[in-house]
């Protein structure tokens, strides 16, 4: 396995509102190589987003508070690093990707100008030669007339266009690591798959890590190293993409899986659902398994202990006191 | 219905007479190929067969573009440019098309929530486009929507009762007060959420919870065909596949005549007995859910497959993927030709000048492409 470059240990974000704790990262641990693509897939409340900001310090205090952990890049805890230390690192080292590109860019700014920036904050060029560099990068992620199109102000560009300029941004000073917090979310099917093509291209090209957060299974089976499932602020499973999709544990992989119609199967082949709805989080007691609220193997113990990731195959892991049980509805996938 | 013969589909007419084959070989190839001659069907005319509950034909809804002080009309949005579909009672049709294809103005067109510039809407007998409000009025009794975003389609000042009971008040067929409350209680347990919930405000339920209030809202008039407009696309992966049982389930129970609009092309064909590939306000292809997978002919329709991601890494990373290059054309400027051309690698000089018509290649199957050679 290539070098660990990204350890998180027993992250806890808590947001605190209303009197109520809800714990959105509740002792999460996992780590991100070389190169590596992980993928983090979560429904609406899950905390996927979370954990994702709490990476680079980005969670908003009030009401959000990281409560405990390690979150170790290249051995150093970004937790205790002065904000000085960590501006060094956020935008060069390790860059984001947000949700929405048309709110998550500057209006008022040209796009040539927002992705120079960085640049020349981090790399200290020249005005001229962080604009020139922009061509280049609008270039590389396929946007026609690179050379016009760095002039323009992101309402000038199309949706698909902005996205693949904040590629450009994020990819501007060669991160190590990139996060990409729903990259396609917004986005239609075919230039949804330009962009990840995209992205994956230039994961390849210059070995950069990347953490890919996103609600839609289809999009991570093509291209992640690494699948991990998260519900209720918790891993419960993770896995190899053939490990979740193929030979998922956890009752609610497995129903994820089943919910999703299948284009290359007959129209007949069914669609199963999860019965119930994704649980407040504040709801939740600590000791408990979050899904055993809709979960039909779910028993006393259940909701008295909080299942731990366990080994079930080589780089394979699941959280649950009964995926033994699993056994039959996972031999029945396609 | 009247068929209208085309030449064959190539710029040469195919002929067998510079084949090197004997005489009886060449007319038997030569009946076949007339057999096989694609026949095109005006587009006045309805496409499919068998007796419709909905026919349109030509429909065609263009936006003026206003500028100026005076509001002159500088162009048009060509939002919904000539598209024509049947759909028969019982049956889904499917209609999945990227943003901007216009595939929820046909939606609105059926609803009469806007005024079509061209064509013609039949339901069961009777001319949507020329009705009056009166009549209107009591069309939308029979014909309902639902649209995709729940938190912004209920109203947060009243009550779940009050939200679903409105329609049958307006048009007098609520009852007395008793009977009120047994039907939107009936209607609250037929889309799975529990009766007691009638006195609550929408934002006390989530996303989910507030479409199945959506669809008691839409069954309480007692329709007999809900236009269905992107119903799941906001909603979680968990919750969707509730959903689309929920209206699969209903759509048995109750025999409803659905069109469910979509963007993704799996959801939208897991529901629908039909689907009709909409791109820049036309249809681009038009047959059965299984027949569109097995065999898409249109290279739009093959791209859109391609793109959308199947959650399966062994067939997922197998599949040979076509990349789209570019974004949709703008709707107020559509390419000349066909709408597809800018995008499409078959694309040749008679796709940027022609418009392809859209033709029944045999089985059903209909689609607008120069390059698709007739009874494939």
């Amino acid at each position: 396995m290539a070098e660990t470059i990204l350890e998180i240990q027993h992250l806890k974000t808590y947001f605190y509102n209303n009197g109520k704790e809800l714990r959105a990262s509740d002792d999460l641990s996992y780590e991100v190589h070389k190169g590596e693509c992980v993928a983090i897939i979560g429904e609406s409340g899950s905390g996927k987003t979370v954990e994702a900001l709490s990476i680079l310090r980005l969670i908003p205090y009030p009401p959000g508070l990281i409560m405990g952990g390690r979150i170790l890049f290249h051995g150093q805890d970004l937790l205790a690093m002065s904000d000085e230390e960590l501006k060094q690192i956020r935008g060069s080292k390790i860059s984001m990707i947000f949700q929405e590109a048309s709110t998550a860019l500057n209006p008022v700014m040209t796009i040539g100008k927002q992705i120079a920036e960085s640049l020349r904050i981090h790399k200290g060029m020249k005005k001229k030669e962080a604009l020139d560099k922009a061509v280049e990068l609008l270039a590389r992620v396929d946007i026609p007339n690179p050379e016009q199109r760095v002039k323009q102000y992101p309402h000038e560009f199309s949706g698909g266009m902005q996205q693949r300029a904040m590629i450009a941004m994020a990819m501007s000073c060669s991160p190590e690591l990139l996060i990409a917090d729903e990259p396609t979310t917004a986005l239609d099917v075919t230039v949804q798959a330009q962009v990840l093509e995209q992205l994956n291209l230039l994961r390849q090209e210059s070995d950069t890590a990347l953490i890919i957060i996103t609600h839609n299974l289809g999009v991570v089976a093509r291209y992640a190293d690494t699948v991990k499932i998260m519900y209720g602020g918790k891993i419960v499973e993770s896995g190899t993409p053939y490990d979740i999709f193929e030979r998922p544990h956890h009752p609610y992989t497995i129903g994820l899986v089943r919910a999703v119609p299948r284009l290359d199967l007959p129209r007949s082949h069914g669609l199963h659902t999860i019965p119930g709805e994704p649980p407040d989080m504040s709801q939740i007691p600590e000791n408990s398994c979050a899904f055993a609220g809709r979960c039909k193997y779910a028993g006393e113990r259940c909701r008295t202990a909080r299942p731990a990731l366990e080994p079930v195959g080589e780089g394979h892991f699941c959280a649950c006191f009964h995926m033994d049980q699993t056994k039959e509805e996972r031999e029945a996938l396609v | 219905m009247s068929k209208v013969r085309i030449q064959p589909r190539s710029d040469k007419p195919v002929t067998t007479a510079d084949l090197p084959i004997d005489n009886k070989m060449k007319e038997m190839l030569d009946q076949r190929i007339q057999q096989q001659e694609p026949v095109r069907h005006d587009l006045d005319q309805p496409v499919m067969r068998n007796l419709p509950l909905l026919t349109v034909s030509g429909l065609k809804m263009h936006f003026p573009v206003r500028k100026g002080l005076f509001g002159r009309q500088v162009g048009s949005v060509k939002a919904v440019d000539g598209v024509s579909f049947q759909i028969k009672k019982g049956e889904t049709l499917g209609i999945v098309g990227e943003s901007g294809s216009g595939k929820s103005t046909v939606g609105n067109c059926i609803m009469r929530n806007c005024q079509p510039t061209a064509g013609k809407i039949n339901y069961n007998g009777r001319e949507i486009t020329a009705m009056t409000k009166a009549e209107l009025r009591q069309l939308r009794q029979e014909l309902q929507m639902i649209t995709q975003n729940p938190y912004a389609s209920l109203n947060p000042r009243m009550t779940v009762h009050e939200i679903i009971m409105e329609g049958p008040q307006i048009h007098h067929t609520a009852g007395d007060e008793a009977q009120q409350l047994e039907t939107s209680a009936q209607m609250l347990e037929l889309v799975g959420l529990n009766p007691s919930f009638s006195n609550r405000y929408p934002h006390e339920f989530s996303g989910g919870q507030r479409q199945r209030i959506s669809i008691a809202r839409a069954l309480a008039m007692n329709p007999a065909f809900i236009v269905c407009d992107e119903i799941v696309s906001a909603l979680d992966v968990s919750i969707q596949a509730q959903i689309v049982g929920l209206m699969m389930k209903l759509q048995e129970e109750l025999g409803l005549t659905y069109i469910f609009i979509g963007h993704d092309l799996s959801v939208v064909r897991h529901l629908s007995n039909n689907v009709a590939v909409m791109y820049l306000g036309k249809l681009m292809e038009l047959t059965s859910s299984d027949e569109l997978y097995e065999h898409p002919l249109h290279p739009y329709t093959q791209a859109l497959i391609s793109a959308a991601p199947i959650p399966n890494p062994t067939v997922d990373r197998a599949r040979e993927r076509i990349l789209l290059r570019g974004d949709l054309p703008s709707p107020i400027n559509p390419p000349k030709g066909c709408n597809f051309c800018t995008r499409c690698k078959y694309a040749n000089q008679r796709c940027r000048e022609e418009d392809p018509p859209f033709i029944d290649v045999g089985n059903n199957h209909f689609v607008a492409c120069h390059q698709v050679k007739g009874g494939a």
